[in-house]
């Protein structure tokens, strides 16, 4: 016998300030705007519903923010504070299945509760126990939405927000989508919208009423895609943590953006040391650093650097983020921001090499790295720093 | 010690000083010489002559070659004498065309300069191969310069200290910073600029070449043989080589009177010849007889094109002359209009004039590529130096800063375009402008802004001159450097200030749209069935057209089409040629006051001459300074000034750094009035009417050349307007955008027709009442498709959607465009525009699925898809076309039928009352108040007429950052009229929504 799926869909509405407000709950009185204050160039990083009203939006530079919404409180953004508070929402939801989908610190996360009945009770009942409880525990009233899939979810939750509960029965999908907008479907590329816009085509009925052949001769291998999202079928698993490759990444968001290079380089490889702390830790090494730079402009780019032979040592990790980094600025834009990545992890080798590699960092080496964890473990990462590496504290 | 290797800002982009700034410095160091080597160019080499003479140093001229590219080797010439200056721009030629440099194998190129390098092995070659060569150490002892300097010895050549330097001082090291991330495309943080010095003082290099003393005297010693201190061409005329049996005078005595039988009939009137005499006595007097049959082979047709005529139009101070006009090279008759031919050519004048024609736009480029193709090497264009000017100023600094495009763009956008810098605090000047008042300055942005203020001036690239060409006896390149423009023709380093001070008489060739406009319209009215004998065209006689141009109806003419000469015309209410020549004339920046005089004046107010003296001077245009030979004039009755001095005077109002050099000339006026007797009231009431010719004015040859073709304009509007209104939206350009004139043809009571891809052209067709729209405003239509549309549709009309598609195969941007704006309606008629859509997106699909094949299958048929929103359908309409062709924006915007809006054409009925009113932005200009406040004069329309406002200083302050051309808007304000012609003063504005 099949079982029907049944996806959640738990989102916590303009995250950043719902956090902001449960620790200090005087903010509920206020639009907030969350944005580093002090600098000249800032932009806004999250906001909460008021100051959406407003006429302020994500990225938007906040002195704009402000003439828009001059009631605004401006707060600085805490990174470390939500993904605490990322963590807390996750373990929350963790106890009800372990299919559990979740993004960084945006308090968005889907939830397989699919074959979960015997032990948990009713998908429904489910959502409703699991918003009470994080209501409870975290002080944050999300968003829930229930669907056999994680589309259906996801465009039932957009619905409801920024408070509220969204149940679509199964087999009900067509019908909860046919009257909505085409804007709600996620992952429609900017020319497919202007496309649709074209064809008069605004809803998703519409889109839905059409065949396959159809979709696909205007479409191309994208028709596929709009034929099945118009009809409110998602195929995609929910993937638990243990199923995506496994990555360790840092983020350095910049409260001015930057055109200094030199500084640039040193965020960089602050963000490699890191890195390079964590895998140690977890006796780790990589084989490939990603960096994301994200330009003042809202432009990103992303660019690699690879190494035959894993490694954990800050020297060569702090190398290979050059030569990415290198790769990346080549705009002529400042920089807002930078996202350092290590995947293709493996364990550490124990084995000892026969013949010495000059490409390879020496025992002396691996001493002076594991002397700085140390003086770094006690004393703070920027104890210990490359020359001209600022201070991420 | 002499600096003997300066580089000037006309190095573009490695430079930071200007020439006078470097002398400047150099006096004020207490050297007696200095040397300009600028990088592959002698374009700084007048202003620097200018300013050594100026500072009392003497120049020594020069400049660095390198090997092909700006980044190569690096050589130094030096020039001894005039041989050495002719190779120099020879070699600057040859290394701006991309040749190599390989001095050792042709050491001819080489006599009459000194040549400096810092490279051992070419010192050794270029002594090796015979030339004048010697050592640079550079500006300080090194490890390199010694082996040199050792190496030097052994040749037995003298080592040199040279300065080496971009800098006028350390404080310019930001400024080349900047310079250098602009060059190199980068940010400032990225780029590791090379070193730069700064010009410094003698002292500087002793002490450091204490340690080689030898090297400072042999640096003295060589400059004292480089005893050139700049060319001496005298008068450069364009050669005529006619077939060797006649003279050039004795050619021009006859080309003229055959060319005055041809103007005025065989039996010529006293006049005519005694002028004709007189001319030609003065031309061949001074040399010029060569220069007007070269420009009247240049402006004849060919014989290919000898059945169509081609259209010129002489301006300047050449179309007063009776001889050119004999000629064919300008179009008015100087006798009827009584032009004063010493304006262009007398005795006493010393500097060579210049004869300027104009040619429709779009056939001045094969006009320019036939005289290249005759003249070979011996002509080029002149060029422009194109400066940093607070825009680009500040667009490239913030690039160099890294801020991103759309941020740039949303301060530079809202610049009025006409926006000079004329302060010191180009911070404080930005942040005092209305339309910037919400503009953000925190940030990176003062720093930007205090470094753009360093930029400002200096050059930044070379552009073509928009018509100047010089032709010489020998190949220009003998005179002055030549390189190549980004458009491919040659030019010259020099802009028309410098070709005018070595002697080059240059002949300008220029562009004029309403030439093109005019052509069109007589072509399409002939092509309608219309006869129109050009031979007797008088549009100056013709009574409706004066009547037309005395209500201000001239939207879309030549020259008389803004709103303050519409506005003036409906003032003066006359639409004669004379009035029209002096008031194309009176509106001058500088002026208002006197324009306001001339409408009383003119309407029969009282006046009394500036003086008894100036009385019959100025009699024609009511004892009021109106052209620019009028301040000439004036100067020689009132303060004695001859007519060489006067003309002197009169040159200096219009250039660039017009304040110093007039203190003298002001004096000297002073002195001669007072002489005369003339109280200082008066003489300080007539200099400063002479200070409004200030920047910009016209001789009034060039007006009644000008009005000509106003009037052709005038008249075709007047007779013919579908194809006038056709052909002025075809040929563009004009003062207005496409938009206002449609409305404009509307108002005329034409029918606009949408573009149709079954029988729109290109460009846009008028007959009749009706006027078609062309393929070339369909927005994203690339030209290729539009005349692939034409041409397939002449092989056999498109039978339906699939067989255009088919068969024209445009790309998605072009149809989706071609749909919105109706094109392509006629081919599926009964189907609506999304079905059309859809029909284009599927035969894409199918042509890109199956990239190879010679024929597409046939897309299945469309689904019943609904038809967009009236509205929505306008919308995209005004998207792909720029305007509605079946009605007006203004119609769509809410509130607009709100009751108590007054309509445009009900205005004169509300004279002295406070209205609202709504409106359609179409055009401005700003202006400054006499207190330095800004203000602006705005038009705008709806769809019963046009209004012109004003938003005084107040108003503008507050309201300026709303207005942004075509858009919609609410205004309040106070209707005036002026002699009839009315205007609205606004108080209140608000933005409607669309």
């Amino acid at each position: 016998m099949s079982r029907e799926r049944a996806v959640i869909h738990l989102n916590v509405a303009d995250f950043a300030v719902s956090v902001e407000r449960v620790v200090d709950r005087s903010l509920c009185r206020w639009p907030v705007v969350v944005a580093p204050p002090a600098a000249a160039r800032s932009v806004v990083y999250d906001m909460s519903d008021e100051a959406y009203e407003d006429g302020v939006r994500k990225n938007m530079p906040l002195r704009q923010a402000q003439r828009l919404c001059r009631r605004a409180r401006i707060l600085p953004p805490r990174p470390d504070l939500y993904r605490r508070a990322m963590h807390a929402l996750v373990a929350e939801a963790r106890g009800y299945s372990p299919r559990l989908e979740h993004g960084a610190e945006d308090g968005h996360l889907f939830l397989d509760l699919t074959g979960t009945y015997r032990l948990h009770g009713a998908a429904p009942d489910v959502g409703w126990r699991l918003r009470k409880q994080v209501r409870a525990r975290l002080g944050i009233d999300p968003i829930w939405s229930l669907a056999g899939n994680k589309l259906v979810a996801k465009v039932a939750s957009r619905l409801v927000k920024p408070t509220g509960e969204y149940i679509v029965g199964g087999g009900e999908e067509s019908s909860f989508l046919a009257p909505l907008s085409v804007l709600l479907l996620p992952g429609l590329a900017e020319q497919e919208v202007c496309r649709l816009q074209h064809f008069n085509i605004d809803r998703i009925g519409q889109l839905a009423a059409l065949s396959r052949g159809q979709l696909l001769s205007v479409f191309g291998c994208r028709g596929e895609v709009l034929f099945q999202l118009s009809r409110g079928v998602d195929n995609d698993e929910v993937r638990a943590e243990g199923e995506r490759s496994p990555a360790i990444e840092r983020e350095w968001v910049f409260a001015d953006d930057v055109c200094d290079q030199r500084l640039l380089a040193g965020v960089v490889a602050g963000l490699a040391v890191r890195l390079g702390m964590e895998l140690r830790a977890a006796r780790l090494v990589t084989r490939r650093l990603v960096l994301q730079i994200c330009y003042s402009d809202g432009i990103r780019v992303v660019r690699q650097a690879c190494r035959k032979s894993g490694t954990a040592d800050d020297f060569l990790l702090r190398r290979l983020a050059e030569q990415a980094l290198e790769r990346a600025c080549r705009r002529r834009t400042r920089v807002r921001s930078c996202r350092l990545l290590c995947d293709r992890l493996q364990h550490q080798s124990p084995q000892l090499r026969l013949f010495a590699d000059p490409s390879e960092p020496s025992e002396r080496r691996g001493r002076l790295v594991q002397a700085l964890d140390g003086v770094r473990r006690r004393f703070g990462v920027d104890a210990v720093r490359f020359g001209s590496q600022p201070s991420l504290a | 010690m002499v600096p003997l290797r300066v580089r000037s800002w006309y190095s573009l982009l490695r430079g930071t000083s200007s020439p006078a700034s470097l002398c400047r410095r150099a006096r004020r160091f207490g050297y007696r010489r200095l040397a300009l080597t600028d990088r592959n160019t002698l374009a700084g080499l007048w202003p620097f002559l200018r300013a050594c003479e100026r500072e009392e140093v003497s120049p020594l001229i020069g400049a660095e070659l390198t090997d092909g590219t700006d980044r190569g080797q690096v050589v130094v010439a030096l020039v001894k004498d005039d041989q050495g200056y002719r190779n120099l721009c020879r070699l600057i030629t040859r290394v701006k065309a991309g040749e190599g440099l390989d001095l050792a194998t042709d050491p001819a190129l080489s006599a009459g300069s000194v040549l400096l390098t810092g490279d051992p092995e070419r010192l050794a070659g270029l002594h090796d191969a015979g030339i004048d060569v010697a050592a640079d150490l550079g500006n300080r002892p090194t490890e390199t310069g010694s082996r040199l300097r050792r190496r030097a010895r052994e040749l037995g050549v003298v080592a040199v200290a040279t300065p080496d330097s971009d800098l006028g001082g350390e404080d310019e090291r930001p400024v080349r910073d900047v310079l250098q991330a602009i060059g190199s495309g980068t940010i400032l943080g990225r780029h590791q600029a090379p070193a730069a010095a700064p010009l410094e003082a003698p002292q500087s290099y002793r002490q450091r070449f204490a340690v080689w003393p030898e090297v400072l005297s042999a640096t003295e010693a060589l400059a004292e043989r480089c005893s050139f201190t700049g060319p001496r061409f005298g008068v450069v005329m364009p050669p005529w080589h006619g077939d060797g049996t006649v003279s050039g005078a004795q050619e021009l005595r006859a080309q003229a009177y055959c060319g005055a039988c041809r103007r005025y009939g065989d039996d010529l009137s006293e006049a005519v010849v005694e002028r004709l005499e007189y001319e030609l006595k003065i031309i061949c007097q001074m040399g010029f007889a060569s220069y007007f049959l070269v420009v009247r082979d240049i402006v004849r047709s060919p014989a290919e094109e000898a059945a169509e005529r081609r259209r010129i139009c002489g301006r300047g101070s050449g179309a007063a002359s009776l001889v050119a006009y004999c000629l064919g090279i300008t179009n008015v008759c100087p006798i009827r209009y009584n032009l004063y031919f010493e304006r262009f050519l007398n005795p006493g004048r010393s500097d060579p004039p210049d004869i300027d024609v104009d040619f429709a736009w779009d056939e001045r480029d094969a006009l320019l590529e036939r005289v290249f193709t005759r003249y070979g090497s011996h002509a080029a264009m002149v060029c422009n130096h194109v400066c940093f000017q607070p825009r680009l100023a500040i667009r490239e600094t913030a690039r160099a800063w890294g801020l991103p495009a759309g941020e740039i763009a949303r301060l530079t956008k809202r610049l009025p375009w006409f926006y000079r810098h004329d302060q010191d605090d180009l911070e404080e000047q930005l942040s005092g402008l209305p339309t910037l008042r919400d503009q953000d300055f925190s940030g990176p942005w003062p720093d930007i802004i205090r470094l753009a203020n360093r930029l400002i001036g200096l050059p930044r690239y070379l552009s073509v001159h928009p018509g100047g060409v010089v032709i010489t006896p020998q190949p220009v390149s003998d005179y002055v450097p030549v390189e190549r423009a980004a458009k491919g023709v040659p030019i010259i380093q020099w802009e028309k200030d410098g070709a005018e001070q070595a002697g080059l008489v240059k002949i300008d060739l220029l562009g004029n749209r309403s030439l093109g406009v005019i052509r069109d319209a007589v072509a399409a009215l002939r092509a309608n069935g219309t006869t129109l004998v050009e031979d007797n065209w008088q549009p100056e006689d013709d009574e409706a057209t004066r009547a037309a141009i005395g209500r201000g109806e001239t939207m879309g003419c030549f020259y008389i089409e803004s709103p303050a000469m519409r506005l003036l015309q409906r003032k003066a209410g006359s639409g004669d040629f004379e009035q029209v020549v002096i008031q194309s004339s009176i509106i001058r920046p500088a002026a208002n006051e006197f324009v306001r005089e001339y409408v009383r004046r003119l309407h029969g107010g009282t006046w009394q001459p500036l003086h008894p003296a100036l009385e019959a001077v100025l009699d024609e245009t009511f004892g009021l300074m109106v052209y620019q030979e009028d301040v000439s004039r004036v100067a020689v009755a009132l303060a004695g000034f001859s007519h060489a001095e006067a003309d002197g005077l009169r040159k200096i109002l219009s250039k660039k750094d017009r304040r110093r050099r007039l203190l003298d000339y002001h004096r000297r006026f002073y002195d001669g009035c007072r002489r005369r007797g003339l109280d200082e009231t008066d003489i300080e009431r007539i200099w400063a009417m002479m200070m409004s010719f200030d920047g910009y004015s016209f001789c009034k040859p060039h007006s009644a050349s000008y009005a000509r073709v106003s009037f052709q304009a005038a008249w075709l509007k007047t007779h013919a307007p579908a194809e006038f209104m056709a052909a002025v939206i075809s040929n563009q350009g004009g003062y207005y955008s496409t938009f206002a004139y449609v409305s404009e043809a509307k108002r005329l009571g034409l029918q606009v027709d949408p573009p149709d891809v079954s029988l729109s052209g290109y460009h846009w067709t008028g007959r009749e009442r009706r006027i078609r729209v062309g393929l070339q405003t369909v927005r994203d239509l690339s030209r290729e498709t539009a005349d692939g549309i034409v041409a397939a549709r002449r092989v056999m009309p498109f039978s339906g959607m699939a067989d255009f598609l088919e068969r024209v195969r445009p790309a998605d941007d072009e149809i989706s465009s071609l749909i919105d704006g109706g094109a392509v309606d006629s081919l599926a008629p009964g189907a609506n525009r999304s079905v059309l859509h859809w029909q284009a997106a599927a035969c894409s699909g199918l042509r890109s699925a199956a990239p190879g094949r010679l024929f597409a299958p046939a897309p299945a048929a469309a689904p019943p898809l609904p038809p967009p929103a009236a509205v929505e359908q306008l919308r995209r309409e005004y998207r792909a076309l720029g305007f509605l062709c079946h009605c007006h924006p203004l119609s769509l915007v809410n509130g607009v039928a709100a009751r108590g809006l007054v309509k445009i054409d009900a205005l004169a009925r509300c004279v002295g009352r406070t209205i609202e009113v709504a409106g359609w932005l179409l055009t401005g200009k700003m202006v400054a108040t006499k207190a330095g406040e800004t203000m602006e004069f705005l038009t705008f329309e709806d769809e019963t007429g046009l209004v012109e406002t004003t938003f005084f200083p107040q108003t503008y302050e507050r309201c300026a950052h709303l207005l942004a051309a075509q858009r919609p808007y609410r205004l309040r304000g106070l209707v005036e009229s002026d002699y009839g012609a009315v205007s609205l003063t606004v108080d209140r504005v608000e933005p409607l929504r669309r």
